[in-house]
């Protein structure tokens, strides 16, 4: 049968990109059934590894938080040499598609944000870097009229609490990019401004006039919408500024130049991807998955593969469900051990020092990925299970998200 | 099986759809998906309002294909653009546009004259709204029936029903007789109903509902004797066949669509099921040709993948890459509209670039006007996936 599949991976948000791709690097015949286009492009397009542990205690590097976590969290599984493994090979992917990040374990990066405050993170885009930020005596602040969202004053009151940017000069500027009519501007409208020739031609005009050669110049993310560094290229050669971009709120730019970046080379490397599948059911034969099968909205469809990756996401993604008392991995029926007290799913104390326990919630697995029962049986031999719907981490709380995906989706093809 | 839900509740303000809309990307007079979607629908069912910036959506569907909640964005905007003209006056230029069957019929009245005349009428044409650099397509000097009706198939026990749709009916017959030979080569018989008329895309995209529903409940009579019996329904055109099955259930309310929407296939599709059964014939001859693939949104968004690639993929020789480039712009109609023309040209510059880069000189995609705006923006020859199977059936004979 021409289109069995080697591996199925279920789900397109980065676990299952990035299992994907390491499974097509492998020689595999991939293919990724995905509804939606994921939570990349909402999330921030950096990669946190770990930036917290419980009790909200700040980790020096990366490297230092991985030592010190607990034996349930899915990066004790994966082990470090995999997580080392499975960043460089995301590094690659970004080096080959011409959007290279930097970062690694050894370092915190530390990226501004648009209210002013800092956040610890491990790879970062190159417009991302703060190291400029941190040698320069002047800084500005640039925003742009109409666009919510980035307050240049807001970030300058912010900056200069905090100690290693406090000691600065800070000059806040205003450009127009004229994109008043017809709806809200957005950054995503200001980014594809930039992306035409004739929009990245009027900034650099306009910059001309507020910015001063030799500025290191805080930005929206609005350096082009596609993954590449043309724009910022352009932008520092005609101005001779460096220009360092905050994270950003939804929709993400640099969460759409990541997917668009992972989505383009899966495509390069043969892999199949479908859009509005939505999986609905697993055919399963002792302990072995045979098949998945979409639901459309005319009929079911079904698909076979020799190995399965279930990489759909946690309770936002789709990946479990919360019923009352229960919480359902709705394809395979995992278990999902879940207090059966609703009330003590959630830590109802507002800014709370402690991880929320819903969280946390999720599928157990050994260290290949497999899927375990209560007793710590592997349940299905030949399913995977990467990503957001792990048991024992909350990554919002610890900033883990895309570090957990990408190690866990490349653990899970490695162990295809 | 996936009931449609129209609940503009179900979205959570994500915003992805905003990143993933073309026509958003490409005009700043276009509110976006969000906006005019789930979050206006949730204001119309309290009281009437209008939204002018409604007018630019295209109906491409990716903002459906995007969104992490299931929310079927578009449809919510044809729904409302209906309500919109329930009160108001269509102009000639939209009733012109949707109705390109009528028009068809019209000028096959006055034979040899047709495309004659649309020459003419272009300044005429421009006067009412559709933009003098649009690409319209050309009348077939026969229309598909006509050469269906001439042809003498071999008669096999397997059938099929064939939905050629406007498009292939009117002016790309060979699409469709492409398609009847490359089921002949696999040993079944094609059957090519009467009275079925257009599926009714055109028709909604500009608001003409009533009318779109006549249409669905004709097709849905005739194609639902055969699809009672078992017999699969097949189309060559991917917006025929989003509308046949996905968008009759969207948008109407017409008794056991459900049940024959399960008999809908797209020819790809069709053709690599019997491969997965082990009875596609792939005595197929070498092709040492290259080309770049385009895959339709309305394709897409049917939650099928790419089959018409894959099946290439089976034909010896053949190099067949999918661009990835994004929507092409043209939407149906929406690109020939003069005030729409440049946004089309825009949205589909990503593609045209990608093409151009690849010099390549012919392009295959599924969709009639994705291929008439591929020719149009990249300077390129344009092919449907259905000529090279029967290609490559014939090299083998040779
Ligand atoms: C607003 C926000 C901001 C964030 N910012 C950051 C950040 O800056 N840095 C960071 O490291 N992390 C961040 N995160 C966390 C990070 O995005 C996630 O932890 C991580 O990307 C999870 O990836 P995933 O692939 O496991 O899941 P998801 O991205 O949720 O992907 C799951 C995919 O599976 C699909 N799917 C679901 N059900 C089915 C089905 N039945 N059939 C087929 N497909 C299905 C979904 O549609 C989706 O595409 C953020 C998260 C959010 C919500
Ligand atoms: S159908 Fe296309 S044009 Fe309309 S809102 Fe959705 S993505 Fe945008
Ligand atoms: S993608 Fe869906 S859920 Fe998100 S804003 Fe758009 S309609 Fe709402």
């Amino acid at each position: 049968m021409m289109r069995e599949n080697d591996i199925i991976v279920i789900g397109g948000g980065l676990a299952g990109l990035t299992a994907a791709a390491v499974a097509a690097k492998r020689g595999k015949k991939v293919m990724v059934l995905s509804l939606g286009a994921g939570t990349l492009t909402i999330g921030g397009g950096i990669v946190d590894v770990i930036g917290y542990l419980e009790g909200n205690k700040p980790v020096a590097t990366p490297s230092a938080g991985l030592l010190q976590l607990p034996a349930e969290h899915p990066y004790k599984k994966i082990g470090r040499p995999a997580i080392e493994d499975a960043i460089k090979f995301f590094k690659e992917i970004c080096e080959e598609e011409g959007y290279p990040y930097m970062g690694n374990l050894d370092t915190m990066q530390w990226v501004p944000t648009a209210a002013g405050t800092i956040k610890p993170t491990c790879l970062i885009p190159k417009t991302m870097n703060t190291e400029e930020l941190q040698k320069a005596n002047k800084v500005i602040v640039l925003g742009f009229e109409s666009l919510k969202d980035f307050y240049p004053q807001l970030i300058t009151k912010n900056f200069k609490k905090i100690s290693r940017f406090k000691d600065k000069e800070y000059e806040t500027v205003m450009i127009d990019p004229n994109l008043a009519e017809g709806r809200d501007v957005t950054a995503l409208d200001v980014a594809r401004w930039l992306d035409t020739e004739e929009g990245i031609s009027e900034c650099i005009t306009k910059m001309r006039k507020v910015i001063q050669p030799g500025s290191v110049v805080i930005i929206p993310p609005v350096l082009g919408t596609r993954p590449n560094y043309r724009i910022a290229d352009r932008l520092e050669q005609a101005l001779q500024c460096h220009f360092i971009e905050t994270a950003s709120v939804p929709p993400s730019i640099t969460g759409l130049r990541l997917r668009t970046m992972m989505v383009s080379y899966l495509k390069k490397i043969g892999v199949r991807i479908v859009e509005q599948a939505t999986v609905a059911k697993s055919i399963v034969e002792a302990d072995k998955c045979v098949a998945v099968v979409t639901e459309g909205i005319d009929r079911e469809r079904t698909y076979y593969a020799k190995s399965f990756i279930l990489a759909n996401g946690g309770f936002y993604g789709g990946g479990l469900l919360a019923e009352p008392g229960k919480v359902i991995e709705p394809i395979f029926n995992l278990p999902v051990e879940a207090p059966e007290d609703h009330e003590m799913w959630a830590n109802y104390s507002l800014f709370s020092n402690e991880a929320q326990p819903f969280a946390k919630l999720g599928l157990e697995v050994d260290e290949k990925m497999r899927p375990l029962d209560a007793d710590g049986k592997v349940i299905l031999n030949n399913v995977f299970v990467a990503g957001r719907n792990l048991r024992g981490y909350d990554y919002s709380f610890e900033k883990s998200g895309n570090g957990v995906a990408i190690a866990s989706g490349y653990q899970a093809a490695m162990s295809v | 099986m996936k009931k449609h839900h129209n609940n503009p509740d179900s979205c959570t303000a994500c915003t992805v759809c905003i990143a993933n809309c073309p026509v958003t990307a490409a005009t700043r007079k276009f509110r976006g998906p969000k906006m005019v979607g789930p979050t206006l629908e949730r204001m119309r069912l309290s009281h009437e309002d209008v939204e002018p910036s409604l007018e630019y959506c295209s109906n491409c569907k990716n903002c459906d294909m995007s969104c992490p909640s299931g929310v079927p964005i578009s449809t919510l905007n044809m729904l409302a653009r209906a309500k919109y003209y329930k009160t108001r006056k269509h102009s000639l230029r939209d009733w012109i546009l949707s109705h390109g069957e009528k028009m068809a019929k019209l000028s096959a009245a006055t034979p040899g004259m047709a495309n004659f005349g649309m020459k003419m009428s272009r300044g005429i044409l421009k006067q009412i709204g559709i933009s003098e650099k649009a690409p319209l397509p050309p009348y077939a000097p026969k229309s598909f029936s006509k050469l269906f009706k001439a042809l003498k198939q071999k008669s096999y026990p397997d059938k099929v029903v064939f939905y050629p749709g406007c498009f292939i009916n009117y002016n790309d017959p060979q699409v469709g007789m492409d398609f009847v030979a490359v089921m002949q080569a696999n040993k079944f018989e094609v059957i090519v109903e009467d009275g079925l008329v257009c599926c009714g895309s055109p028709l909604v995209v500009n608001g003409f509902l009533d009318e779109a529903e006549e249409n669905a409940k004709t097709n849905i009579q005739i194609l639902k004797k055969w699809t009672d019996k078992g017999y699969p329904v097949i189309t060559c055109c991917t917006s025929c066949g989003l509308m046949l099955k996905q968008e009759y259930q969207e948008l109407f309310h017409i008794e056991g669509v459900q049940e024959y929407a399960k008999h809908l296939y797209d020819a790809g599709e069709f053709l690599l099921d019997l491969h997965d059964q082990g009875r596609l014939n792939t005595d197929f001859g070498t092709l040492n040709e290259k080309y770049m693939y385009h895959s339709p949104c309305h394709l897409r968004a049917q939650g099928m993948g790419l089959p018409g690639l894959d099946l290439l993929a089976l034909i010896p020789g053949l190099d067949v890459q999918d661009v990835d480039g994004g929507c092409c712009g043209i939407s149906g109609n929406y690109g020939f509209k003069a005030e729409k023309y440049d946004i089309a040209m825009s949205i589909g510059s990503t593609l045209f670039d990608k093409i151009k880069e690849s010099r390549l000189d012919t392009v295959v995609s599924e969709c009639g006007t994705c291929r008439l705006q591929i020719g149009h923006g990249a300077n390129v020859k344009t092919l449907h996936p259905m000529t090279l199977v029967r290609r490559a059936y014939e090299a083998k004979q040779k």
